[in-house]
């Protein structure tokens, strides 16, 4: 196989900034996570280097990227600048073929994707501007539950009630956090019911639509808890890709693929005219 | 792309300049003067009766979208909320009572007047919402002015004889209590030829909106905004029949030429529901960048009434009065839609979920579910409110747009391009 040209998506998200590198095939060569920090443009410089680290390739081996995410505009050397929606769609697609729905949970927001059979999408919801249902509402909520974020998961997978949090918003929920800690609800319950929250936001986003569908999102990546959540609402378990996280980032390097190099100017533009999604 | 050609921007623009600054400097000018008075009356209320009776007519929720364009809503509201009116109820009337509390208005600096005009009388009705009657009540009590309204039958499917006459009686008695109050008698040919105007202003308003049916559209919503003003404030008068005799002169000129508000115009789409008025601009500005054009509204069609051919102007005025969308049931309003996405040829809708403005939010009875999947239609809704910024995220609804024309994009695509399966590595 040779490697090059390379094809790179960056997704430049609130918490995360995430790069997939593809070889000339579609072949995944490197990808990469880092903090997004207050600098999305270093962010992607870091996320891209790390992603190319051991391979032996470099940046002048880039044929074209695409980027996705909040910080989209801010990517240096984006060709293209993509939502983060088609990205989704495009590499949970890559990953299942036969997805229909797509469940992104980031840090700062949520997003329900609908695809048809032939990958086009269809429609789409993301969170209202309230945290709840985010990675951010997690984070907010850890605090008051005097957890630290990174063993949230772990301590709600040894819950065995079904505990389930009653609040809309971050603020309420917090309180109520308070309230079932005082009143000697076992944390590990309570933060089952955080995730069942952030599963039932996500379910009311669904619009009562039908297909296989795929969870991805740095809390998908991080949280099996999340996973157990989105299975017992929707019945059955979602499709995990094998980088939940980077699946926008692996869309936007598949996008970069198909821009024509004959179209590429130095200036980077949306996609909408020239990048399928 | 769409940044390399030039906007042109709407000559009458001047014209609507001078006119608003006429309007209000004569607004104050009545307040002033003894021997004339003012009538505060809500946007889709019986004017027609108070600028025949001689009043100076004033429109509180003008005010309330300047102050939302102007972006003080935000710093204005908590004065309201502190005396006692909710935060999520209308931010028109919110930033608007809280604007006379700290006694702030956009009028100062805009026309060098103090502020809205005193009223002796408020007149509403409760047509588009039943907030305005507390919201009138308000500053009755602040002006120790009379407060008197209509109530008209809501959520109206078919429009029967007897809704208009039970509207033209309540219309009949508001008549009789002005009278009453003030002591004097309504001269009914002057009121028959008020409506006439009125009615010539909206008809020739909507033929304005309908320029937008060509390719491409010689108006968008956003210019529809701004050129509606005469239609809302000054309805009944001859300076708007003849603003908008020019305007559309001009609209019609635009089509002959190919002039379009987007500059090559690549997707055409509604906006249901109220403005962001504090965002206006960013909404505006991303919509040339994505080559949208915003073709056709409801609210810009909110005064685009039924032409009035004589007879007896009371029954006009009732009609008139319930027919408007806002007042409508959810199949009506419905097929209003789907007949607007035929007519301008349109290929998409943009539902405006405002949050303190229920009544004329139209996402949140499955009616965008109903469109997307009943009539094929592709469907936004955007979170936000008219006048409050702080429920409004200008990047998540960025982005939605964004998502969105990549939607349109791919719906417009033919089925044969479509992206092939990938196999992930």
């Amino acid at each position: 196989m040779s490697a090059v040209p390379l094809y790179v998506g960056i997704d430049a998200g609130s918490s995360a900034t995430k790069c997939v590198v593809l070889a000339a095939d579609g072949t995944i060569v490197g990808h990469g996570v880092v903090s997004s920090g207050f600098d999305y443009a270093e962010a992607a410089d870091a996320a891209l280097t790390l992603a190319l680290g051991g391979t032996g390739l470099d940046r002048g081996d880039v044929a074209c990227c695409v980027s996705t995410g909040y910080g989209r505009k801010n990517v240096r050397g984006a060709q293209r600048h993509v939502t983060e929606i088609s990205c989704h769609a495009r590499g949970a697609r890559a990953w299942y073929p036969e997805v229909r729905g797509i469940v992104d949970i980031g840090g700062q927001d949520t997003k329900v994707i609908w695809i048809d059979a032939r990958g086009e999408l269809v429609d789409y919801r993301m969170n209202s501007k309230c945290a709840a249902g985010t990675g951010t509402f997690l984070e907010s909520v850890a605090v008051r539950l005097g957890v630290p974020l990174s063993a949230i998961d772990a301590l709600a997978m040894t819950s065995t009630a079904h505990s389930v949090l009653n609040s809309y918003c971050t603020v309420f929920t917090g309180t109520e956090v308070i309230e079932r800690i005082k009143s000697g609800e076992p944390r590990q319950d309570i933060s089952m019911g955080l995730f069942r929250s952030i599963a039932a936001r996500v379910f009311e986003m669904c619009a009562a639509r039908d297909g296989p569908i795929a969870a991805t999102g740095g809390v998908v990546a991080h949280c099996r808890a999340m996973l157990r959540a989105l299975e017992e609402i929707f019945g059955a378990p979602p499709l995990l890709p094998p980088w939940p996280q980077q699946a926008g980032a692996y869309g936007a390097a598949l996008l970069a693929r198909e821009v024509d190099p004959h179209d590429l100017d130095e200036r980077p533009r949306s996609a909408q005219s020239e990048v399928s999604a | 792309m769409s940044h390399a050609v030039p906007r042109v921007e709407i000559r009458a623009a001047q014209q609507l300049k001078s006119l608003m600054r006429d309007y209000f400097l004569d607004l104050d000018a009545a307040a002033c003067d003894a021997d004339r008075r003012v009538a505060w009356c809500t946007s889709v209320g019986p004017c027609e009766i108070l600028v025949a009776f001689g009043f100076a007519t004033y429109f509180p929720e003008n005010h309330g979208a300047l102050l939302g364009a102007k972006r003080l809503s935000h710093q204005l509201i908590p004065y309201a909320v502190s005396a006692g009116y909710c935060a999520e109820s209308c931010s028109y009337m919110n930033s608007d009572i809280g604007a006379a509390l700290r006694g702030v208005s956009p009028l100062q600096d805009a026309y060098g007047i103090a502020g809205p005009p005193r009223p002796d009388l408020l007149v509403y009705s409760t047509n588009q919402c039943r907030e305005v009657q507390d919201w009138w009540n308000f500053f009755g009590r602040r002006h120790d002015a009379p407060v008197l309204g209509i109530c008209p039958p809501t959520h109206l499917g078919e429009i029967t004889p007897a809704h208009v006459r039970f509207v033209r009686g309540e219309l009949q008695a508001l008549i009789e209590r002005i009278e009453a109050h003030f002591g004097e008698k309504l001269d009914r040919d002057r009121l028959a030829e008020v409506v006439a105007r009125s009615s010539a202003a909206s008809t020739l308003w909507r033929r304005v909106l309908d320029t937008a049916r060509a390719r491409p559209a010689p108006i968008s919503f956003w210019d529809g905004l701004i050129h509606m003003a005469p239609v809302i404030l000054m309805r009944g008068s001859p300076a708007a029949v003849a603003y908008y005799e020019t305007l559309l002169a001009e609209m019609q000129q635009r089509v002959r030429d190919r002039v379009g508000a987007v500059p090559h115009e690549r997707f055409r789409v509604y906006w249901e529901g109220m403005p962001v008025w504090p965002r206006l601009r960013d909404l505006s500005d991303k919509c040339l960048e994505l080559g949208v054009a915003v073709a056709a509204s409801t609210y810009c069609n909110s005064w685009a009434f039924e032409d009035y051919s004589g007879g007896d102007p009371l029954e006009w005025m009732a009609r008139a009065s319930i027919a408007i969308f806002i007042n409508r049931d959810e199949p009506t309003k419905q097929a209003f839609l789907l007949e607007m996405v035929r007519r301008f040829d349109l290929d998409g809708l943009i539902f405006h979920n405002a949050r303190t403005c229920p009544n004329n939010t139209n996402s949140r009875f499955g009616m965008t579910q109903r469109l997307r999947e009943d009539h094929g239609l592709a469907v936004l809704s955007v979170d936000g409110d008219l006048s409050d910024q702080r429920f409004f995220s200008t990047a998540q609804t960025m982005t939605n747009l964004e998502a969105f024309v990549e939607q349109l994009e791919v719906r417009r695509r033919p089925a044969s391009s479509a992206v092939s399966q990938e196999v992930a590595g």
